[in-house]
């Protein structure tokens, strides 16, 4: 009888400690910002080529996960109905992003503010870019650069018409259908490109010398990939069919749809 | 017997005291040490709390010191030298690089600044228009859990006011214009939108054989490649004029129209029934005249004035009956002076035996958004 008494205090002190220091040892995870960047990052890079594309300053301006798109035409050749036609695509000239990790804020802000011919010292034409880059962790000590000079123009162009036969609507310099599509049609070149910083804006600016063929600029924040494109290039591009070259921007007059 | 289970009974009752006393002790010899780690979230129960020293921030466990941080952040905010903060029931910590980020409520801390400003989701716009191109109807879709006004103003050629409408996000915005042209549409709603569109209601006259559209009096004689002239009077009727003078040919043949009421686009069609039997001064483009007004709902095609010895048929397209013979001269046939399509397109015939005068044209409302 005593026994048995003895033996159910026993047992009740025994679980209360147990539980008592279950309840009270320090519970713990672990944090990895790497992993949650590189997850935000991924989300993003993912996601890009069906965020909405804007062509007014007004949208851009205030709304989250969007690319902001130039619209112009391009030509193509129609291999089925064996004839030249005009079609209307995007060209990606800047980005707002943001996704957020559990402790992490991954946010980027591309606009591509001017873009113009330029001579390189040795007096290769190129294009200079001007892209206005916010980023939310600081600068991005291991952005990539490079220009996406195309094999031939005409094949891209063709390309990019058969995204537009197949869904009627306008396909994306660089995102259509994803980015990096386009490999074996574009070569992708490194380019040399600077950072400055205005401390009195609190923005910086992003310069890239690119080849005057290329077709867009890939900025790699590895693993989100961004293209920008300068419309005044490519459009003066098309208007000349490559032959000659004006430093005039032809201007499309919005269509109406 | 008995002696042996008491032994093992106290023997237990003491190891467990042990326990429960060494708990109490130190950092390091208690029974729930916090792990050293680099990169790490805890969740504190119990006596927890945290003091900032001046090259350190120490995390307590009752009064012994259980861990040391580089600095300790509350709520995203660094903690001044010798400020303490203990939580209520449980502490949550972040050890990221050394430094410690506290919250009481389970908020994790987030790095990066806002760089972006206004983050709303996508807001996504669908323009529609009905059949006849006078109501139009603008929709704003969107996830938001508030509402937003938004005010949509359209301004005519001239930069008056020509319609305004008020509505939300998410929501739609119904405006209704009544006269064809082109238009600008201003949609503000910040901090959405501000942006400016361009809106053309029209009639599109296609589909032209012998036929010819003017937008003021022509006088010439067009034959034989043009044996039916339209001439269009919207622009002034919008411009307010009560009645205009419509001259379709050379010998100076004229028509009165007065304005009409309600209109969206108004016509008057002359037309010749013969290639060589008139002469070039003579009462040429006068031989059907028919009057094609487009109103807010319904196509009326009227008939001003006939003539000549041949005979006329003339047809139009009227859903659901397809080509209607309507009028006849000189024959037998039905002689209605008035016909009125409720469709947004019409296509009218003019015939007579000299068939190198029979002339066609389609009249379509058409509304473009860009």
């Amino acid at each position: 009888m005593w026994s048995l008494a003895y033996g159910l205090i026993a047992l009740a002190v025994v679980a209360f400690v147990v539980l008592y220091a279950a309840a009270h040892a320090p519970n713990f995870t672990t944090v990895n910002l790497a992993d949650q960047l590189y997850g935000a990052k991924g989300w993003l890079a993912s996601n890009l080529p069906s965020f909405p594309r804007v062509d007014s300053t007004s949208r851009f301006r205030v709304f989250v996960n969007v690319v902001r798109v130039a619209k112009a035409n391009a030509t193509a050749y129609d291999y089925r109905m064996r004839q030249w036609v005009a079609f209307p695509i995007y060209l990606p000239v800047g980005y707002r992003l943001e996704r957020a990790g559990e402790n992490v804020v991954y946010q980027i802000y591309l606009n591509v503010t001017r873009c113009r011919y330029a001579a390189l010292p040795r007096g290769e034409p190129a294009v200079l870019y001007e892209i206005e880059l916010r980023h939310s962790l600081g600068q991005l000590p291991w952005l990539d650069v490079y220009a996406a000079v195309p094999h031939n123009l005409t094949q891209y162009y063709s390309w990019l018409h058969s995204y537009y036969t197949a869904w009627r609507r306008p396909p994306a310099v660089g995102l259509t259908p994803r980015v990096g599509a386009d490999v074996r049609l574009v070569e992708l070149v490194k380019v040399e490109w600077a950072l400055v910083y205005d401390a009195t804006n609190d923005t910086a600016r992003l310069y890239v010398a690119v080849p005057a063929a290329a077709l867009y600029v890939l900025l790699v924040d590895y693993p989100l990939k961004l293209p920008l494109t300068c419309p005044e290039q490519i459009a003066s591009v098309s208007a000349s069919s490559g032959s000659q070259r004006s430093d005039t921007p032809t201007i499309d007059l919005p269509s109406p749809r | 017997m008995i002696a042996l289970r008491d032994i093992l009974i106290f023997a237990g009752l003491a190891a467990l005291a042990a326990a429960v006393i060494a708990s109490l002790f130190p950092a390091g010899e208690g029974a729930s040490p916090v792990p050293a780690c680099s990169d790490c979230a805890f969740k504190l129960t119990g006596g927890y709390w945290m003091r900032q020293y001046g090259n350190y921030a120490a995390l307590y466990l009752g009064t012994r010191e259980a861990a040391r941080y580089g600095w300790a952040y509350i709520d995203g905010r660094p903690l001044e030298i010798g400020e303490n903060i203990a939580c209520g029931s449980a502490m949550y910590l972040w050890v990221i690089n050394g430094i410690a980020y506290v919250s009481c409520d389970g908020t994790p801390p987030r790095f990066g600044r806002d760089v972006l400003g206004p983050k709303l989701p996508f807001v996504d716009v669908r323009f529609s228009s009905d059949l006849r191109c006078t109501s139009y109807t603008i929709r704003f879709e969107a996830n938001l859990t508030e509402h937003y006004v938004v005010t949509v103003e359209v301004y005519d050629e001239e930069g008056r006011l020509a319609a305004s409408a008020t509505g939300t996000i998410p929501g739609l915005v119904s405006f209704s214009i009544p006269v064809a042209g082109a238009y600008r549409v201003h949609i503000y709603a910040p901090p959405f939108f501000d942006e400016w569109h361009t809106l053309i209601a029209q009639v599109r006259i296609s589909d032209l054989v012998r036929a010819q559209v003017f937008t003021s009096n022509d006088t010439q004689d067009l034959r034989p490649s043009t044996s039916l002239k339209i001439f269009n009077l919207t622009s002034y009727w919008k411009r307010g004029y009560r009645s205009a003078i419509v001259r379709v040919s050379p010998a100076g043949a004229s028509f009165t129209l007065s304005a009409p009421s309600n209109v969206f686009a108004d016509f008057l069609l002359a037309w010749e029934d013969c290639l060589t039997c008139d002469y070039t001064y003579g009462p040429v483009y006068v031989d059907e005249v028919w009057r094609l007004t487009f109103t807010q709902t319904s196509i009326v095609l009227t008939r001003v004035y006939s003539q000549e010895g041949f005979w006329h048929e003339v047809y139009v397209t009227s859903p659901p009956y397809g080509r209607v013979l309507i009028w006849t001269w000189n024959k037998e046939g039905p002689k209605l002076n008035s016909y009125t399509i409720s469709w947004f397109a019409t296509t009218v015939w003019f015939e007579s035996p000299d068939s190198a005068m029979n002339a066609r044209a389609t009249f379509a409302r058409e509304c473009l958004w860009g």
